[in-house]
């Protein structure tokens, strides 16, 4: 690693130093610029502009880009621009917080399963397992019953029915890792310093895990966002988001006639939120790594 | 209420079972493998069978099965018990009901359909109807939307169309996956690299169907080399594989880059790099073991959604695989299908998560050393 | 690494090895002729099935008395051969071809007839389609009766004794209002000759006192004995000498309660379809299945792969073998359209039928030479919600009825011809004249509706939903209608969706504002699409009810017991003067003939009274437009008729898409269609 070794300055926190390396990884602050004006540009713009997503003008339909609709209309002459753009209101929402909520709950309790092991982790994964074995649309039907009628298109429902599944897979894959870590000379050296149990996840064992966990993360951001469309299947999506704005897009893809606006816009957006998120997760596994630490 | 701490109690059941001392494992875990191998040989030949296979399945397990597998098995049997329960209030608590239509039937007609297909109007009763079936008569239950079948005659010639689609799909994704990350990982930013960047951009930001969908028009329409849909042949396979397997492979090749470029600062490493080990050698016998854990980890679920089916590409593809019944049965609330299904994933959920348990011990000699 | 490499080729292996195991029993080859057939069958049981995929196979593996010829789709004598009517219309006697045979070798015999509708209503059975048989004489009492006199003599007078109990005195209006919906009264008592129980079902709004509930219960008790002893009289004589009966193996003789002009048309239609009994007493819930079944229709079930494909093949046993064209024949379980397209321009299917390709592509395959397209007998439109605010307000309905730009959905959404409706019946039913709509596109009206209603320039309505089903298309319907709402009225409106059951749900327990419905007309007549609005009907979801409605309804059924006692409705329709006339000329008619032509009449007058109310006073749906057939057929296939040449010369439109397989031929690829074939 490229990464200088020591910094000059007053003794700092890890975290701070790791900060400063990441500052210093040209493509990962590109990755966050990118996700940053994507966020106010998906925020700003349509009240900017006065864009309207919802404004059909069915005579106008199926218009490809042009300077009076940069990304084209759509079937019904809705504007693909003001669709996209308040479609990511929702998906980079979404995406982001139900993928930070997954993170959480799936890396404390992989991390402590692995950590325990045994038994402990033995009950644990038990319970995972049953979790998969649930049949998911019925989890989701009865989470929109729990909300009234006037709810729908709210992120909360839509955002609980997420994470309910997200974090069971991640928990396996932090639990994994732990586990061959558990055992490794510096865990326990770090034991026999009567280093607390907390201390030793907390400042030993996770770090090598942040790799894998950060990795996986940044996948999940995009596939929370498709995800989101299946959940409209069932009557659960938010009113507009991304995913449903890609799922309504296949019906370009035939042989017939291609408006490829409809599918492109979505995608491309979707695809430049997941390369960003990328070269973040990069970035920050290499800042985090302990083994560049000195 | 009573059905969420009859759940509740369930469930710290299950997690007890884990604290059973080995020796009543053994002996329980055997009685259980028996009494469920008892059950199934009992259709086939009569009671005395059931009882004699039984004893012989119970004897066989508890002396040559490995603990391992037993402690499993006293997790499986009470677990699926659990599962069809909860899945039960599950489906009971959702609205609608199997024999709702676009055209409203009069209350009679529910009723006479209600009685054939053993649904009455309560999970509790219907809780016990299906387990008397499934252990008294040995039977999924009808299907209610499909009729005239049992769910294991649905399942029966699904399953197989799935777990070959599937493992073909696994195979690739594994192959595929793993080979582009761990060069991607050992060459940052080298072609490989980018790769496998693309694929994750392509395989986890298009969803399956629009991927499927446009090798449909290019494969099909325009080069012709293959079949739209449908099957019957290899070429049937070629596409609705690709389409289910490039999500997977996107995230295998992700976590193998990670799990490499981790595992290649680690301190063993070094030190083998150092003793002037070939590059070759310290990769393959070193690198790579720590490098799959967390593809393994992700494998374990993975692979079992992958093989009992992908509903989309299923559709897409007009393949009558399994897929297709996770999501029809809850959306025509046909409880039976439901029910079968989860079982089926359920037991394959366990099935790979046990062959993940079984893969870190292999793949990381200390994690065996702390399980014994 | 090179373990690595043996136990990935070991998985490789042993995953070819499943894949060929499970593919080596898949292949056949090609059939003559392959269809899309949308979603997988429910069921081949003709007794119990009720979608279009079914019906499609059911028509080749069974035949009728009658059956439609393919040109058409007029009836023409199937398994029957001849047939009598009276000339009161009432009563039918039908001839069996003697050379008539099932596929298994026995005869078709009137037997079969009358086992199979007494089967279709059998109580047990559960079959929905049951009401469709209703005019043949004891076949509702034998069908519901039982059931009803249950209810009636159990449940309703417990729960009415529950509803005197709590309220000492005077009952209210509302509580009496939810046992009569609770308890499904409007169904339970359909067709009572009792005048009490009629003058409750057609009450006029205010409490009830207690002594009037106690009357209303000896009623009711008194109708449930009534019920109990005419279902055990049909019992008695249903298929064996009365409603539908076989004087000898040869002779069916079927006699109706009121003359029905399209009977002849229903005896091709599957409920009518006789089944083997014994092949149904072998195995009840699964004779249908290949193996087991036994058809007397133009195919045979060769195979069906559920998910896959159903397969059907000629069968040598069937009486008109020798005008079937085809030797086999593939319908194909496929759901998604795009799918199914490609399939048709790779050349694997030769027909998608209807609803069955992507419709954002309706323009582009318009122009194709091979596609076909004409009116159906659908309407699509939105019921709304007449129990809740503020659409309890017959102002907001029509305001919201006149809000919407039916013509530019027509246009340019949905692309294919579809018309604008403005009624509820769809064009086209012969002798129907439809009454005057108030239903048209005018904005400023209907805003000054809404600022009657106490909401001026939109102000303080509550935002509101719009319910559909899970489907793209409906899904952009409700989004055009929202937003054209919205614009329109400047109210809040958000279209939701709910998955098929749990919108069935919403609908019937009235929890949604305004929601998406389409109704199939069974037969061409407006009762199949009126009859479902009565008050309390399982099919109405509104919760909305008209007195004068209902009677019309009930006075269409049955003309006769109109004609008996016409004050009431003659008070209240719009257009009395026409009724009257019409009513006069049945009295007037001499001979049989004319009386049947003038009661027929009168019946369609009825009925446009009746729809006039949903589009001119009450409004309590909202019709959006009427649906066209459209699909896609290769050149090549012969026999296969878009539009229809009667026996009158006149043609007309195949409203449902019915294409019998039995005079479809392939021809040489290029060679021109059939010549009045599309």
């Amino acid at each position: 690693m490229t990464t200088p070794a020591r910094i000059d300055a007053a003794p700092r926190s890890p975290f701070q130093l790791a900060f400063r390396r990441l500052l210093l990884n040209r493509a990962a602050v590109a990755g966050a610029l990118v996700i940053v004006v994507m966020c106010v540009s998906c925020v700003l713009l349509p009240i900017l502009l006065q864009l309207d997503p919802n404004h059909t003008q069915p005579a106008l339909r199926n218009l490809p880009p042009s300077s009076r609709f940069p990304f084209g209309t759509d079937s019904v002459g809705r504007d693909v621009l003001a669709r996209v753009l308040v479609g990511g209101r929702a998906s980079l929402l979404v995406g982001l917080a139900s993928t930070a909520v997954s993170v959480l709950v799936g890396v404390s309790y992989g991390a402590v399963a692995g950590f325990y092991g045994g038994k402990v982790d033995d009950a644990m994964m038990r319970f995972v397992d049953f979790l998969y074995g649930l049949p998911y649309m019925f989890l989701v039907i009865l989470i929109m019953l729990m909300f009234s009628e006037t709810a729908r298109g709210e992120m909360l429902p839509v955002f609980l029915a997420l994470g309910l599944v997200q974090w069971l897979t991640m928990a396996r894959i932090v639990r994994g890792q732990v586990l061959t870590l558990r055992n490794q000379e510096f865990v326990q050296a770090a034991e026999l310093l009567g280093a607390s149990d907390l201390r030793i996840l907390v400042r030993h064992v996770l770090p090598n895990v942040v790799g894998v966990i950060v990795v996986y993360a940044t996948l999940m951001v995009p596939s929370v966002i498709i995800l989101e469309s299946f959940l409209s299947f069932l009557g659960l999506g938010v009113a507009l988001s991304w995913g449903q704005l890609v799922s309504d897009g296949v019906a370009v893809v035939n042989p017939i006639r291609s408006y490829w606006w409809l599918l492109f816009w979505p995608s491309a957006f979707l695809g430049l939120t997941l390369l960003s998120l990328n070269f973040i997760g990069d970035g920050l596994r290499d800042a985090l790594d302990p083994k560049a630490r000195t | 209420m009573i059905e969420a701490l009859t759940l509740l109690f369930g469930l710290a059941l299950l997690a007890a079972t884990a604290w059973c001392p080995p020796r009543w494992t053994r002996i329980l875990g055997s009685l259980l493998f028996g009494f469920v191998v008892g059950v199934v040989v009992r259709f086939s030949f009569g009671g005395a069978g059931g009882v004699v296979g039984g004893l012989v399945a119970a004897g066989v397990a508890f002396r040559f099965l490995p603990l391992l597998v037993l402690r499993r098995v006293v997790f499986l049997v009470p677990a699926l018990v659990l599962l069809i329960f909860a899945t039960t209030v599950l489906m009971y608590k959702a609205p609608g009901n199997p024999f709702a239509n676009e055209r409203a039937s009069s209350p009679q007609v529910e009723a006479a359909l209600r009685a054939q297909y053993g649904v009455p109007k309560n999970a509790n009763q219907f809780f016990g109807i299906y387990m008397r079936r499934l252990l008294v008569e040995g039977t999924l239950g009808p299907s209610i939307k499909v009729q005239g079948r049992t769910v294991e005659q649905l399942i029966a010639p699904a399953f197989p169309v799935s777990l070959s689609l599937g493992l073909l799909a696994l195979t690739l994704s594994v192959i595929f996956g793993l080979s582009l990350g761990v060069l991607a990982g050992l060459k940052r930013n080298s072609a490989a690299d980018y790769l496998s960047m693309g694929l994750a951009l392509i395989g986890i930001s298009l969803p399956s169907f629009v991927i499927g969908a446009t090798m449909m028009i290019v494969f099909s329409l325009w080069l012709g080399w293959l079949p739209v849909a449908g099957w019957g042949s290899f070429k049937h396979l070629v596409m609705p594989a690709l389409a289910l397997s490039l999500p997977s492979s996107a995230v295998i090749a992700r976590l193998a880059r990670s799990g490499i470029i981790e595992v290649m600062q680690q301190d063993f490493v070094r030190t083998a790099r150092a003793k002037g080990l070939p590059e070759s050698w310290v990769i393959g016998r070193h690198a790579l073991r720590g490098a799959v854990i967390p593809v393994v980890s992700y494998l374990g679920p993975a692979a079992a959604a992958i093989m009992t089916g992908s509903f989309v590409v299923e559709v897409l593809f007009a393949i009558p695989g399994m897929g297709q019944w996770f999501v029809k049965g809850a959306i025509n609330r046909d409880y039976s299908v439901v029910l079968g299904t989860a079982i089926v994933y359920f037991g394959m959920v366990i099935l790979f998560n046990l062959l993940v348990d079984l893969a870190y011990a292999w793949l990381d000699p200390r994690v065996r050393e702390e399980r014994a | 690494m090179r373990r690595n490499l043996i136990s990935a080729f070991l998985v490789l292996v042993a995953a070819l090895l499943v894949v060929g195991l499970t593919l080596s029993r898949a292949t056949r080859g090609r059939a003559a002729f392959s269809f899309v057939n949308g979603t997988e069958p429910k069921t081949l049981d003709p007794n119990v099935m009720t979608g279009e995929p079914e019906g499609r196979i059911a028509q080749e593996l069974f035949e009728g008395l009658t059956r439609l010829e393919a040109s058409s789709l007029e009836p023409a004598p199937g398994a029957a051969e001849s047939w009598e009517i009276t000339p009161d219309g009432k009563t039918y006697t039908f001839h069996m071809r003697p050379s008539a045979r099932w596929s298994d070798g026995h005869r078709v015999t009137a037997h079969d007839f009358v086992y199979s509708w007494r089967r279709m209503q059998e109580p047990a059975l559960g079959s929905e389609y049951a009401y469709i048989m209703h005019m043949i004489r004891y076949a509702e009492a034998f069908n519901t009766h039982a059931a009803q006199a249950d209810a009636l003599e159990g449940p309703i007078v417990k729960a009415l004794d529950e509803l005197v109990a709590k309220y000492h005195g005077v009952v209210p209006q509302d509580a009496v209002r939810e046992f009569d919906s609770k308890q499904r009264l409007h169904g339970v008592l359909k067709g009572t000759p009792n005048p009490k129980l009629s003058a409750f079902l057609l009450r006029p709004s205010g409490d009830s006192s207690q002594t009037e509930l106690l009357e209303l219960r000896r009623e009711l008790k008194t109708e449930g004995a009534r019920r109990r002893a005419l279902h055990d009289e049909a019992v008695r004589h249903f298929g064996v000498d009365g409603g539908a009966y076989a004087k000898d193996d040869h002779t069916l003789v079927v006699e109706l309660v009121a003359p029905t002009p399209y009977f002849l048309e229903l005896t091709a239609f599957h409920p009518f379809y006789p089944v083997p009994r014994w092949a149904v007493e072998r195995s009840p819930h699964a004779w249908f299945l290949p193996g087991s079944i036994v058809g007397n229709g133009p195919f045979l079930l060769a195979d069906w792969r559920v998910g896959d494909r159903i397969r059907l093949e000629r069968s040598p046993t069937y009486w008109g073998r020798d005008e079937v064209k085809l030797n086999s024949a593939e319908a194909l379980a496929i759901e998604n359209v795009t799918t199914a397209l490609n399939l048709y321009l790779t050349g694997e299917v030769d027909w998608l039928p209807h609803n069955n390709y992507p419709l954002d592509l309706s323009l582009d395959l318009k122009k194709r030479q091979d596609f076909y397209v004409g009116p159906a007998l659908i309407a699509y439109f939105y019921r709304i919600n007449t129990t809740r605010k503020p659409f309890d307000d017959v102002r907001v309905r029509k305001a919201i009825n006149l809000a919407i730009d039916r013509e530019s959905i027509t246009r340019d959404v949905l692309l294919l011809g579809q018309l604008p409706a403005t009624h509820f019946v769809p064009p086209g039913i012969r002798g129907y004249v439809p009454p005057p709509t108030a239903i048209s596109y005018d904005v400023a009206q209907a805003r000054k509706l809404l600022a009657e209603a106490g909401f001026p320039d939109g102000k303080g309505f509550p935002k509101f939903g719009i319910l559909y089903n899970t489907l793209e298309a409906h899904k952009k319907l409700a989004e055009v209608v929202a937003d054209q709402l919205h614009r329109n009225l400047n109210i809040e409106v958000a279209a939701y969706n709910q998955e098929w059951q749990s919108y069935l749900e919403s609908e019937t327990s009235l929890n949604y504002d305004v929601s998406r419905g389409g109704w199939v007309g069974d037969y061409e007549d407006p009762n199949t699409f009126l009859d479902i609005w009565v008050t309390n009907g399982g099919n109405n979801k509104t919760g909305w009810g008209n007195l004068v409605y209902d009677r019309l309804i009930e006075g269409a059924a049955n003309v006769e017991k109109f004609l008996a006692e016409p004050a009431f409705l003659l008070e209240h329709a719009h257009d009395r003067a026409a009724l009257k006339l019409l009513a006069e000329q049945v009295q007037k008619s001499s001979d049989a003939a004319t009386r049947l032509d003038a009661i027929a009449k009168l019946r369609l007058a009825l009925l446009a009274e009746a729809e006039g109310i949903l589009i001119r006073d009450d409004f309590p749906i909202i019709p959006v437009y009427f649906y066209v057939i459209s699909g896609l057929v290769k050149p090549n296939v012969g026999g296969f008729y878009a539009n229809l040449v009667g026996a009158d010369g006149q043609t007309r439109s195949n409203l449902r898409d019915l294409h019998p397989l039995r005079s479809i031929e392939m021809k040489a690829a290029g060679s021109t269609p059939a010549g009045s074939a599309r």
